[in-house]
């Protein structure tokens, strides 16, 4: 898979004018659609490795084509969507999508979410065992974590969090995904207590807790563990 | 310690005069800084529902002038006010004189006396007004006054008959002349002369000697008649022009007391509907007659409140010349009648406002006496009326300057703001296209600026519809609790991730409580705050605190800047204002952006002089509902 295939689902022609060539000329190859149905049926005929969605299509809404894609496919799914529309974030990443970018978004910030977003179909679910930068060690096998050579005692549920963040391997993961997995059924209603583990977390693990490097926070939609500054 | 003043007390009934009870009630407790408390006793007898109505109206206005208000009930006046003035320990009581008929029941028995009697440590005031008291009214001519005459003629010839007779006449006519000025004052003219009559006859015949002489004809008979009927006209006339004044006494009190509460009562309406309800409130009070208010739409009339009394009215441009002549053929004061009902024009200073409608309950229709009290209504409501479209005149210019004056900055602001970036935007697309070569760096250079204007003109569209939504109620605020660590974190971290570190000293007490706002939009107060803060005083070091008191939370942005001069510090937050030496940057959209969304959280911003220079952004969030439990195991 040297030229991944892209499929872009986007209306409006002057973001799909941007978004060929910038995607071609890194390399992919690229497919686009204007249309929720045009876009269903490429999907279908073409089975791209990454699908960029719009939400806000003419013919159907976005969300209905995630649906139907993610009803046969596991290949990833971006969101292009507006600002300020955390739920329809929140929807779409329950729903399946791996990621979005709110626009006006840049160059940079597309190709490093589509790296993201690809990587983790190539390792499927296996992250790497050993996690090493930004002083963090991560040592998935052994269970053990470590800042600047020191082993750090992490709670029970703390390191489960942390665990559920390094496997998405860098993709946003929403409150509700993230109370399911460490807290089980049943944790949903409690987003504080996800906020406070996070706050510990980054008291030990962050140099600096009021300027985190690793542990994102993706406002009212969920946290994001920054692998990039890890592998820097 | 000084004890505190002993109450003012002021008896309350129905009648007009409360009026100046309630002023001097209200006068001698502001000269002794006392408090007062108004008081109605309730008998117990048979009241009428107008007057338990007027009490009401007596005892609101009291209560609006501070009085507190006491309703007692007892079986007679005095004992219901002597057992408050003893309750309250009051130092005086004020009253209005007693209504006794009798002037004899008056003497040592009025309310004020009884009062007296039950040694009240308290001083008693009598609000005289019997100068212009009115008599008892006229008794008929009927068969009782007949009855009455007689028996007065009977006693006093009795009385007569005891007087040592020497054919005195000296001795027997003052008993007589008594008797006729009473029957005068009590039954009128009419009797007093049969008395006059009567009384010549009897002397003549019962008590002149010798008896029954019928020398009706001697001179000191004739005497006697004359003096008779000389002494009923003078008291029959000193009467009735003592009653004529009394009436007009009290009508000028009615109407005063009347026009009074009626300008009060539309000084509080706020509509013209309001005041129509009121309107017809008092008119059907005072008046009993029913009325509405008819303002002209197009070329009919719309009654306030509807329906109109007399659907049968001329069309307004009809109707309204005659009623503003004003002036009547016959008596000036006299309303225009048409139909079963009264027109009066609701003439304010400059131009008609309305007609008021009346229509009478009885069939005999508006007596005189009133039209004068009716045309004074008829300019206190219309007074109303024009204040109120005034002040909606004066309401809709205020709007529509701000209108005129937000569309102005408005465009000024995107007219500059959206154009420039624009212009480089497209200038600098323009040389890239140009034909040629274009060396690397200035390649570089040209597609920075494009970047980097795109991002401004994203900003500044995005903070457009930030607030327009806002303002329109269209973001709904999530209130989450979180910790503010979080959303400070996520704040720097999205500038940082922009433009490289900041120089932000984040100052975050241990122990800071959960609290519930929505991340999204603190996020974008602390974004707006720091950007500002960072465009006043470029590479100097910001302050971000953050603590708590109980049921709030305050976070504060303070920088080392020029700070804001204090005539600006309230209107820095409205929308398109920015301090006069900002220079480029910003439209004058962040703090009003920051204000709206601390606003929609139940909180406020503001902004202070910081001590060392700068100035420092404050804002509190509340800390309200209950705080969700902590998990189980944590610290």
């Amino acid at each position: 898979m040297s030229h991944p295939l892209i499929l872009i689902i986007e209306d409006e022609e002057a973001l799909r004018r941007f978004l060929i060539p910038t995607l071609s000329g890194q390399r992919y190859q690229v497919l686009s659609a204007a249309t929720a149905t045009e876009g269903m049926a490429m999907a279908r005929s073409h089975n791209p490795d990454l699908v960029l969605l719009d939400l806000g299509l003419p013919d159907m809404d976005g969300m209905a084509v995630l649906k139907e894609i993610r009803s046969w496919s596991r290949k990833p799914v971006v969101i292009l969507s507006a600002r300020n529309q955390e739920r329809d974030k929140v929807r779409a990443l329950d729903q399946g999508a791996d990621d979005y970018l709110a626009k006006p978004f840049g160059a940079a910030e597309l190709l490093a979410r589509i790296r993201v977003a690809l990587r983790h179909t190539l390792q499927a679910e296996v992250a790497e065992p050993v996690i090493s930068s930004g002083g963090i060690r991560i040592d998935l096998e052994r269970r053990e974590v470590s800042l600047e050579g020191r082993i750090v005692k992490l709670t029970a549920l703390e390191y489960r969090l942390l665990e559920a963040l390094v496997r998405r391997n860098g993709k946003v993961a929403t409150h509700s995904q993230l109370l399911a997995e460490v807290w089980g059924p049943g944790g949903e209603g409690n987003t504080h207590y996800l906020r406070i583990y996070m706050a510990m977390l980054r008291r030990k693990l962050e140099k600096d807790p009021t300027r985190p490097r690793h542990f994102i926070t993706e406002p009212n939609v969920g946290y994001r563990l920054n692998l990039d500054a890890l592998r820097d | 310690m000084e004890a505190a003043p002993r109450p003012i007390l002021v008896a309350l009934g129905s009648e007009a005069r409360a009026l100046r009870l309630i002023q001097a009630g209200f006068r001698m407790a502001r000269e002794r800084s006392a408090p007062w408390i108004a008081v109605h006793v309730e008998t117990g007898g048979a009241q009428l529902s107008e007057d338990g109505e007027q009490v009401q109206v007596w005892l609101q206005e009291a209560q609006r002038l501070g009085a507190e208000i006491r309703i007692v009930q007892a079986p007679t006046l005095a004992q219901g006010l002597s057992e408050v003035t003893r309750g309250t320990r009051a130092q005086a009581l004020l009253l209005g004189r007693s209504r006794d008929r009798w002037p004899w029941a008056r003497v040592g028995h009025s309310t004020a006396d009884e009062l007296q009697r039950r040694g009240l440590d308290t001083r008693i005031e009598v609000l005289d007004d019997r100068k212009d008291s009115v008599g008892p009214d006229l008794r008929g001519t009927g068969f009782s006054a007949m009855v009455g005459t007689l028996s007065v003629l009977a006693a006093c010839s009795g009385v007569a008959w005891l007087v040592p007779r020497e054919g005195n006449i000296s001795l027997v006519l003052p008993v007589y002349l008594a008797a006729v000025a009473f029957i005068a004052h009590r039954w009128g003219q009419g009797l007093a002369v049969l008395a006059s009559v009567l009384s010549a006859l009897l002397y003549s015949f019962l008590l002149e000697t010798p008896r029954f002489s019928r020398a009706a004809t001697h001179w000191p008979n004739l005497l006697f008649f004359l003096a008779m009927l000389l002494a009923a006209q003078a008291v029959v006339g000193l009467l009735r022009r003592l009653r004529q004044q009394a009436r007009e006494v009290q009508r000028r009190e009615v109407h005063t007391a009347s026009l009074y509460l009626l300008g009060r009562a539309l000084a509080r309406s706020l509509t013209p509907g309001q005041v129509a309800e009121t309107a017809v409130e008092h008119i059907r009070r005072i008046f009993k007659a029913e009325a509405c208010l008819l303002f002209p739409e197009r070329s009919s009339w719309r009654a306030l409140p509807p329906p109109s009394l007399d659907p049968g009215l001329p069309p307004p441009e009809d109707l309204l010349p005659g009623l503003d002549v004003g002036e009547r053929l016959g008596d000036p004061l006299e309303p225009l009648a048409i139909g079963r009902t009264y027109c009066l024009s609701l003439t304010g200073t400059d131009r008609s406002e309305g007609v008021l409608q009346i229509l009478p309950c009885e069939s005999i229709g508006l007596p005189p006496d009133c039209w004068e009290l009716l045309k004074a209504f008829a300019v206190q409501i219309a007074l109303a009326l024009e204040r109120l479209r005034w002040l909606e005149e004066a309401r809709r210019a205020q709007v529509d300057s701000e209108t005129e004056r937000m569309r102005s900055t408005l465009l000024g602001a995107i007219g500059h703001d959206l154009r420039t970036p624009l212009a480089a935007i497209h200038g600098a697309a323009g040389s890239l296209l140009l034909p040629g070569d274009v060396s690397d760096s200035t390649r570089r250079d040209l597609l920075t600026m494009i970047q980097d204007e795109s991002e401004r003109l994203a900003h500044l569209l995005g903070n457009l519809l930030d607030l327009t939504r806002l303002e329109s109620g269209a973001i709904q605020v999530q209130k989450e609790w979180q910790p503010l660590e979080e959303v400070i974190g996520s704040a720097l971290g999205r500038m940082e991730r922009r433009q490289g570190h900041l120089p932000v000293r984040v100052d975050l007490p241990e122990g800071l409580p959960l609290a519930p706002f929505d991340a999204v939009l603190i996020e974008q107060v602390l974004v707006n705050l720091l950007t500002n803060a960072q465009r006043h005083a470029p590479g100097r070091e910001m302050d971000l605190r953050a603590w708590d008191e109980p049921g709030w939370v305050h976070l504060e942005v303070a920088d080392r800047g020029p700070g804001i001069p204090a005539g600006f510090r309230d209107r820095i937050f409205d929308k398109f204002v920015r301090l006069p030496e900002a220079g480029e940057g910003g439209v004058g959209l962040g703090l009003a952006i920051c204000r709206a969304i601390v606003q929609a959280h139940g909180g406020r911003i503001h902004v202070e002089e910081r001590p060392g220079g700068g100035s420092s952004f404050r804002l509190a969030l509340p800390l309200d509902g209950t705080p969700p439990p902590p998990p189980e195991g944590a610290l």
